[in-house]
């Protein structure tokens, strides 16, 4: 009885010694990728790689959930305020709000920093040569600012999603645009709550097609 | 902390009228049995004013410190009557101290609201790297500081700081900038104080959409400390070596006010456009008039009322808040120049 009583005791020694080595090389071994080890080392925040990142995961996948241009502009005519709690979005406190907005028209004059638009129910300007500014970033209600707490990462942020979308977007399709031609558009807008102008709506490109 | 420096300086006062008395442990005598007496008198004497404070400090409202970086300038005394006014519509008692753009003085008035129990600081900084011990110091007593326009160059001291967007604006005024000089010609940059970040935040702002323009050249880059006496006097110099600039970029309102002066004796005012960034008084005016091109309309009421609301925020128990939270600026041109009054939105 008393050498089984040992053998037990032996086997449920062992037995904590192995979960306890398992556990301690379970929490002993993990992977990283290697660009956040350098980053991290390094100390600095890479914008480029957070831009393209942000732009792939949760800007581009947001703009397919867009409204309509024509259906947003309609409810900012007649609601303005559930338009705004609705849809906008933004970064920084104040007036200025971003909408994610989507749409097709046809291009009825070539300008030299824009292209006029005509959609079904309204005229708007797709911007092609002035793609600065926060409206891609904050339109689509993702960026996080409570995760930065520097502010030139902040505002790093905005300057290389701007630069990704004038390489990847733009570039490519304004020299092949011409009058007459469908567009299909998905981008941000930026507007003024208190002083609300829907003559001159600007979209920031963020899809052409 | 007040009555404790008291109490400390009293028992510092016994303990020295005592000192010429005091004999050896050994000897029982009339002296040290005087002595004896003192010290516990010093004794239930502390015990009394601590009991006397305690009970005061419950029945007291509790106080916010507005400490400005000066108050010679308007648009401060501005950012400084918003947030008093804030603070005391939320119930506290508010007092509104000038640092008159001295880190030493400021250092100072953070030594008294910390004795003089301020429950929380609103602070707009002097110097964004020398204003760091003070905010520090403050973390340190468990004094929360809120930090109003001007950052400071630390992301682990004040509990949130509360600033324009002065990149972004910036960023809408360089558009405008491309847009009015047709993306060419040359144009000088009047810097504000060279260690306050916002000098360079507009600056970054600026030439983040500008030096995508090679025809545009920048001849003179310049500081004129945010002071329009001297960005005259700057303007003047720039003037001439380079008489045929096409426009001026000015990181506040009062350069640019300035620099128009000193175009203006040069019989070029209608040549070169000049740009400014605040919004203040004689620009939303002279932007009516056709002299200056566009401002960056900041919100100080916002950031004044913002912090205040934060400050209160805390000390009913809320701990999350966003290191930075920007306050948007409007761009201002003659296009849309009735919407707005200085330091903000006529409304305001």
């Amino acid at each position: 009885m008393e050498k089984k009583n040992n053998k037990t005791s032996v086997w449920l020694k062992y037995g904590i010694g192995s979960v306890v080595l398992l556990l301690l090389a379970y929490n002993s071994v993990y992977f990283r990728k290697l660009d956040e080890v350098k980053a991290e080392a390094s100390g600095k925040f890479d914008a480029a790689a957070f831009a393209k990142t942000f732009l792939e995961k949760q800007l581009t996948p947001k703009l397919a959930t867009a409204p309509d241009i024509d259906e947003l502009t309609t409810l900012l005519s007649t609601d303005k305020n559930k338009a705004f709690d609705t849809y906008s979005h933004a970064t920084a406190i104040g007036n200025i709000r971003y909408f994610l907005v989507k749409g097709q028209g046809t291009i009825t004059k070539i300008n030299e920093n824009d292209l006029t638009i005509q959609t079904p129910k309204q005229q708007l300007t797709l911007a092609m040569e002035f793609i600065y500014g926060n409206a891609l970033r904050d339109a689509s209600g993702e960026f996080d600012i409570t995760k930065f707490t520097k502010t030139a990462d902040i505002n790093n942020v905005s300057s290389e999603l701007n630069k990704l979308i004038r390489a990847s977007v733009v570039f490519p399709f304004r020299p092949k645009a011409k009058v007459g031609d469908t567009v299909q558009f998905a981008g941000a807008i930026a507007l003024n709550k208190e002083h609300l102008n829907l003559a001159e709506i600007e979209v920031v490109p963020a899809s052409l097609k | 902390m007040f009555h404790q420096k008291k109490i400390t300086s009293v028992i510092q006062q016994v303990s020295l009228r005592v000192t010429p008395c005091q004999t050896p442990r050994n000897s029982v005598s009339e002296k040290s049995t005087a002595w004896l007496m003192l010290r516990l008198g010093g004794f239930f004497l502390f015990l009394l004013l601590v009991g006397c404070s305690e009970k005061k400090d419950s029945n007291a409202p509790k106080k916010m410190a507005i400490i400005i970086s000066t108050l010679n300038n308007p648009w401060f005394v501005f950012l400084a009557d918003n947030a008093a006014a804030k603070a005391k519509e939320l119930g506290y008692e508010t007092k509104i101290f000038d640092s008159q753009n001295n880190t030493a003085l400021e250092s100072d008035h953070f030594e008294n609201a910390l004795v003089s129990g301020y429950s929380a600081v609103l602070f707009n900084p002097t110097d964004a790297e020398g204003s760091v011990v003070n905010v520090r110091k403050a973390k340190a007593a468990g004094v929360p500081v809120f930090c109003m326009d001007r950052e400071i160059n630390a992301t682990d001291a004040a509990t949130s700081q509360i600033l324009s967007d002065s990149y972004s604006g910036c960023v809408e005024l360089a558009k405008l900038f491309v847009q009015q000089t047709n993306k060419k010609g040359t144009y000088v940059e009047l810097l504000g104080l060279v260690g306050d970040n916002n000098t360079w935040a507009r600056s970054q702002g600026f030439h983040s959409v500008v030096d995508n323009y090679p025809s545009l050249k920048m001849v003179a880059q310049q500081s004129a400390d945010f002071d329009r006496n001297k960005a005259m006097d700057v303007m003047e110099s720039i003037l001439q070596a380079n008489p045929n600039i096409d426009a001026v970029f000015c990181g506040n309102d009062a350069m640019a006010m300035g620099a128009y002066q000193a175009l203006a004796a040069a019989g070029k005012a209608s040549k070169v456009k000049v740009f400014g960034f605040d919004g203040a008084d004689d620009v939303v005016s002279a932007i009516k008039d056709g002299k200056i091109v566009a401002t960056g309309m900041q919100f100080p009421k916002v950031m004044a009322q913002t912090a205040a609301i934060y400050a209160d925020e805390y000390l009913k128990g809320k701990r999350e808040f966003a290191q930075k939270l920007p306050v948007a600026v409007e761009l201002v041109t003659k296009k849309n120049i009735e919407n707005y009054a200085a330091f903000g939105k006529k409304e305001q």
